[in-house]
């Protein structure tokens, strides 16, 4: 247990080191502060695919709400940042709430193609309420204000370094507390019931009460990583809520590795970079994106995370094997 | 005549090239449980290579009969290389691996054919309209329906009355047993994804006169195969044809009596059969 | 092995792209091109690409050195877009942008340069860009809406004064809002009966509902009121339906040659379609223009390839003129300056950046009467048509 223990503060130590290094390494600190927004929203999807087996393609839908609602109450009513975020939050929860009682009803192939309907419709509405959203040309002048605790203004947020001090400390945060609801009761009856439903139930769990609850986590982080994008964009254009960004975080949640929460943030990571150095070298890019994305099914089933760790344990008992070998000689 | 009743018959013309577009997918996820991410991808490569067929050879004809042969080769090169590793995985891995193989398609077209789309005019012979008092239709769409029939009996003949058909039903239940017969099960699920993504192929041929040939359009076909397959009852043959009409006909109804929500009330649909029939209208647990 | 390589790259990606950041640092002007060359509008991008290349690689000395250009990839993405000028505009201090054929990003763009005052000038649909989104920053070189409708519908009713009864497709969005409410105004002054419109939808592809309605409704003119693959679509199923023998058929906002290519003269023949620009037009910079790009590119212009072209070459211009980086005198040089450019003379109207400029209407030919392979239409009209500067909706300059 104690070695286990000290494993899981690797980990966070890992993406606390991460996190602080990204702005020195990446080319920009707006990148890195991509990066992060997305690896919010990939860690979220994460908790539903690698935790609890749920393939869903409506993370869109979260993530598009977060970025309207925290961007209409602070165009409209003048929300702080806090409040704000709170509100993309509860949104977030509450679109995941509707989505997850309904899909959850159904499995397998099913319940992805009740969350692809899902998504549709969700795009749909938003185009549909263009007074709100500003349909296809987006919701533009979106503020990005302050950050007041206790009164008192922290920071005015508006250079991009404190923008992504910002969005680290949120990401930092979540991520602490993701780990301990993984590592809680509720999170390790969550992998029982992705390993074997069917037994879950019988030893008593009502398994859809957790896989509610799991989706209702999710997507208010996710609402949250859609509030900030608004906030980094100061715009929340309409490609938030469709499907191809549902499908984006997909990618990066399996990409990165769905056995760590970590693992997200390197898929997030990958993925964003590769589409921006790609993009700037060859247009027709994608067609590697497309490769990648087999040459990760068929040799690291584990995802960039998956690929990491096994190399690392390669290399320990590389050096035990050496060191046996050595003391063999010396004998 | 009733603008409904015309409405109700462009709605079953729609329905047969949405079955068309849906019936290789179902065939494939019924008999191999495959899902296949990249079938609107071989419905955009069908079309382009219809294209160049009549560039070069001037005959729709051909390129009717060439293009699906070659979408159904390089499906079956494909499976063998690639999709036969991936069978035994979880359908999230099925998934990811055809997202690839459609986003490699989408750019190796636009590579090839430049961005800019193309179009390729009905046969000569079909290029009229037929007309029934004051209903218009494209003689070319009435062709559609017609090779969409006639292919629908076909497969539907090959699933169910030959050895062939007989022994991939059984192989996608019980693989051992098939292989212990002496047959070769991989041979059996290489011809049949083959089969599935030719139709694809053949859906893309049919389509390109009357929707272009654009190369983004492969999501937007595979939304509109799933939305069929599903609410039909995925791997149902019979389901496909009756959702494909039944998507056909209430999009197109809908575009009088409430235009701007056709595609809410298609996905809506989608979500409502799921909801209340799990395994849509003719699948099986 | 795998983990190694892949290591490898991605270290071997930021020390790249360190490298190209510190590189960009001299004194040169650098024009920054924002191009869809990847993702869904690929069309646009690759060609709005070419024309920006050429007006800087045309370009002779600016403030003593030969300009650069640099592309910014939307990947189709207007949030990808946007982040990706911030980075230019925190990084590399970048000042000139053009491009963004899509509405959602340019509109996104011109509020972003405006925050650091830089200059933007694009081609996109968007009336906001020149109304109530207008800023001091953002210059539009396309006719908006109002010029769109009127330069194609007022010419083909004086043409076919006897065609009184019209009917619209209408996409559901901002843009085509805009279309319709413009042409339901000309409409009422024309005394045309508007005998219906569909709505459809932003993915709509299949309009036979939409074209059974039309017929239903027996009108005389059918005005196709969206743009790009959509507007392709639903002339091309028009055609199927025999809908040409009924009725003339106008696509108001055509993407040019391009959509021509793209259906070829068998679709297009009789099609009256409205046009920001036509490759025959008869001006010396166009001439000279069809001249380079045929020597360079091997091909024939198209509007988004001469839309960025002239968009770059007048964003040159004012630097030259100006004598000096400093984007708030660059803007005043472009304020009011009246230029040659590919439509003959065309002034940037100082009050909301608009530049005031030549719509086209025209007829698709026979294939058998085309001169060459690019021949597509002949002009039936052209003319200047944008809402009095008193009633602007602009207020930010």
């Amino acid at each position: 247990m104690n070695s286990k223990t000290s494993i899981f503060r690797g980990i966070t130590l890992i993406a606390l080191v991460l996190i602080v290094l990204m702005p020195f390494i990446l080319p920009s600190v707006t990148l890195a502060t991509e990066i992060l927004i997305f690896a919010l929203a990939a860690l979220a999807c994460n908790l539903l695919l690698g935790y609890t087996g749920l393939l869903s393609f409506g993370q869109g839908i979260f993530f598009g709400g977060g970025a309207y609602s925290a961007s209409l109450v602070m165009i409209h009513f003048n929300f702080g940042l806090i409040s704000a975020l709170l509100i993309s939050i509860l949104v977030g929860a509450a679109l995941a709430f509707i989505v997850g009682s309904l899909s959850i009803r159904r499995t397998g192939i099913y319940f992805v193609m009740l969350t692809l309907a899902f998504t549709q419709m969700a795009y749909f509405l938003a185009y549909t309420f263009s007074d709100w959203t500003g349909g296809d040309n987006g919701l533009l002048d979106v503020p990005r204000p302050a950050l007041n605790i206790l009164g008192i203004t922290v920071s005015d947020l508006k250079s991009s370094e404190s923008f992504y001090a910002f969005v680290a400390i949120v990401f930092f945060v979540v991520f602490v507390f993701a780990r301990r609801v993984i590592h809680s009761p509720f999170g390790t009856t969550l992998v029982a019931i992705r390993e074997n439903e069917n037994r879950s139930s019988a030893v008593g769990f009502s398994t859809n009460h957790f896989k509610l609850v799991a989706f209702v986590i999710s997507g208010s982080i996710t609402g949250l990583a859609g509030a900030l994008y608004a906030m980094l964009l100061n715009f929340a254009p309409l490609s938030n809520i469709d499907l191809v960004m549902s499908e984006n975080i997909l990618i990066m949640t399996i990409i990165g590795g769905t056995s760590s929460l970590l693992g997200s943030l390197l898929g997030a990571g990958a993925i964003v970079l590769l589409g921006d150095v790609l993009s700037s070298i060859w247009p027709r890019w994608m067609m590697i994106l497309g490769v990648a994305l087999i040459a990760v099914v068929l040799f690291l089933p584990g995802g960039l995370w998956g690929g990491v760790t096994s190399l690392f344990n390669k290399l320990i008992s590389n050096k035990k094997n050496k060191e046996e070998s050595s003391t063999e000689v010396s004998k | 005549m009733n603008l409904y009743l015309f409405q109700a018959l462009n709605g079953i013309g729609l329905g047969m090239i949405y079955f068309l577009i849906s019936v290789g997918l179902t065939i494939i996820f019924g008999l191999l449980n495959f899902v296949n991410f990249a079938h609107g991808a071989f419905y955009l490569l069908g079309a382009y290579l219809s294209y160049t067929a009549v560039v070069v050879t001037g005959n729709y004809w051909v390129a009717l009969i060439i293009a699906p042969i070659m979408i159904a080769l390089i499906a079956w090169v494909c499976e063998r290389t690639l999709i036969k590793r991936v069978y035994h995985l979880p359908h999230t891995y099925q998934i990811l691996v055809t997202l690839g193989v459609a986003l490699i398609i989408q750019e190796l077209c636009v590579s090839i054919w430049g961005p800019i789309g193309k179009h390729i005019s009905p046969p000569d012979s079909l290029k009229g309209v037929f007309q029934l008092g004051d209903f218009f239709y494209p003689q070319y769409r009435l062709f559609v329906i017609g090779f969409a029939a006639v292919v629908a009996i076909l497969v539907w003949l090959l699933l169910d009355k030959t050895k062939f058909g007989a022994l991939v039903r059984a192989g996608s239940e019980d693989a051992e047993t098939v292989s212990l017969l002496g047959t070769h099960t991989h041979r059996l699920f290489s011809i049949t994804f083959a089969l599935g993504v030719g139709l694809a192929g053949l859906a893309g041929v049919l389509a390109a006169p009357i929707r272009g040939i654009h190369p983004f359009v492969g999501p937007e076909i595979l939304g509109i195969a799933f939305v069929v397959v599903v609410i039909g009852g995925m791997g149902s043959f019979t389901g496909a044809l009756v959702g494909g009409l039944l998507v056909g006909l209430v999009q197109s109804l809908m575009t009088t009596i409430w235009p701007q929500g056709a595609s809410l009330m298609i996905y809506g649909a989608m979500a409502f059969v799921i909801l209340l029939r799990p395994y849509g209208l003719f699948g099986r647990a | 092995m795998t983990n190694k390589y892949i290591k490898c790259t991605a270290l071997a990606i930021s020390v790249a792209s360190l490298s190209g950041a510190t590189l960009a640092q001299d004194d040169a002007v650098t024009i920054y091109g924002v191009k869809s060359m990847s993702g869904a509008f690929a069309s646009y991008g690759k060609y709005a690409d070419m024309g920006s290349k050429l007006a800087v690689d045309q370009y002779g000395e600016l403030l003593g050195e030969k300009p650069n250009y640099k592309v910014i990839d939307t990947e189709g993405n207007a949030g990808k877009a946007l982040r990706k000028v911030q980075e230019a505009i925190s990084q590399k201090d970048a000042k000139f942008f053009d491009g963004g054929t899509l509405s959602s990003t340019s509109l996104a763009i011109g509020k972003e340069v405006n925050k650091s005052g830089g200059v933007f000038i694009t081609p996109a649909g968007a009336d906001e860009l020149t109304g109530v989104d207008c800023n001091a920053s953002t210059f539009r070189w396309s006719v908006p809406t109002y010029g769109a409708i009127r330069e194609t519908v007022i010419p083909l009713f004086k043409e076919h004064p006897e065609k009184k009864r019209w009917y619209t497709i209408t996409p559901q969005y901002v843009f085509g809002e805009a279309l319709l409410s413009n042409a339901e105004t000309v409409f009422e002054e024309l005394g045309i009966e508007h005998v219906g419109n569909s709505y459809h939808s932003l993915q709509e592809q299949e309009f036979s509902g939409y074209l059974t309605n039309a017929m239903a409704s027996q009108p005389d003119v059918l005005l196709i009121l969206n743009f790009g693959a959509q507007s392709s679509n639903t002339l091309r199923q028009a055609i199927n339906f025999g809908l040409k023998n009924q009725m003339t058929i106008l696509v108001t906002w055509s993407s040019g040659l391009e959509q021509f290519q793209e259906l070829s003269a068998s679709v297009t023949e009789d099609v009256y379609f409205g046009a920001q620009y036509w490759h025959t037009v008869d001006t010396p910079l166009n001439n000279q223009l069809v001249k380079d790009v045929k020597d360079v590119y091997g091909i024939t212009p198209n509007y988004p390839l001469a839309a960025d072209y002239i968009s770059t070459k007048i964003l040159l211009d004012a630097i030259a003129q100006a004598g000096t980086t400093d984007p708030t005198a660059v803007a005043n040089a472009l304020e009011g300056k009246s230029y040659e450019g590919p439509t003959g003379t065309e002034t940037v109207r100082a009050a909301d950046h608009q530049v005031l400029k030549n719509y086209y209407l025209l007829k698709g030919k026979a294939a058998s009467k085309m001169n060459d392979s690019d021949d597509y239409a002949d002009i039936v009209s052209y003319g200047k048509s944008f809402p009095d500067e008193s009633s602007l909706e602009c207020s930010g300059i």
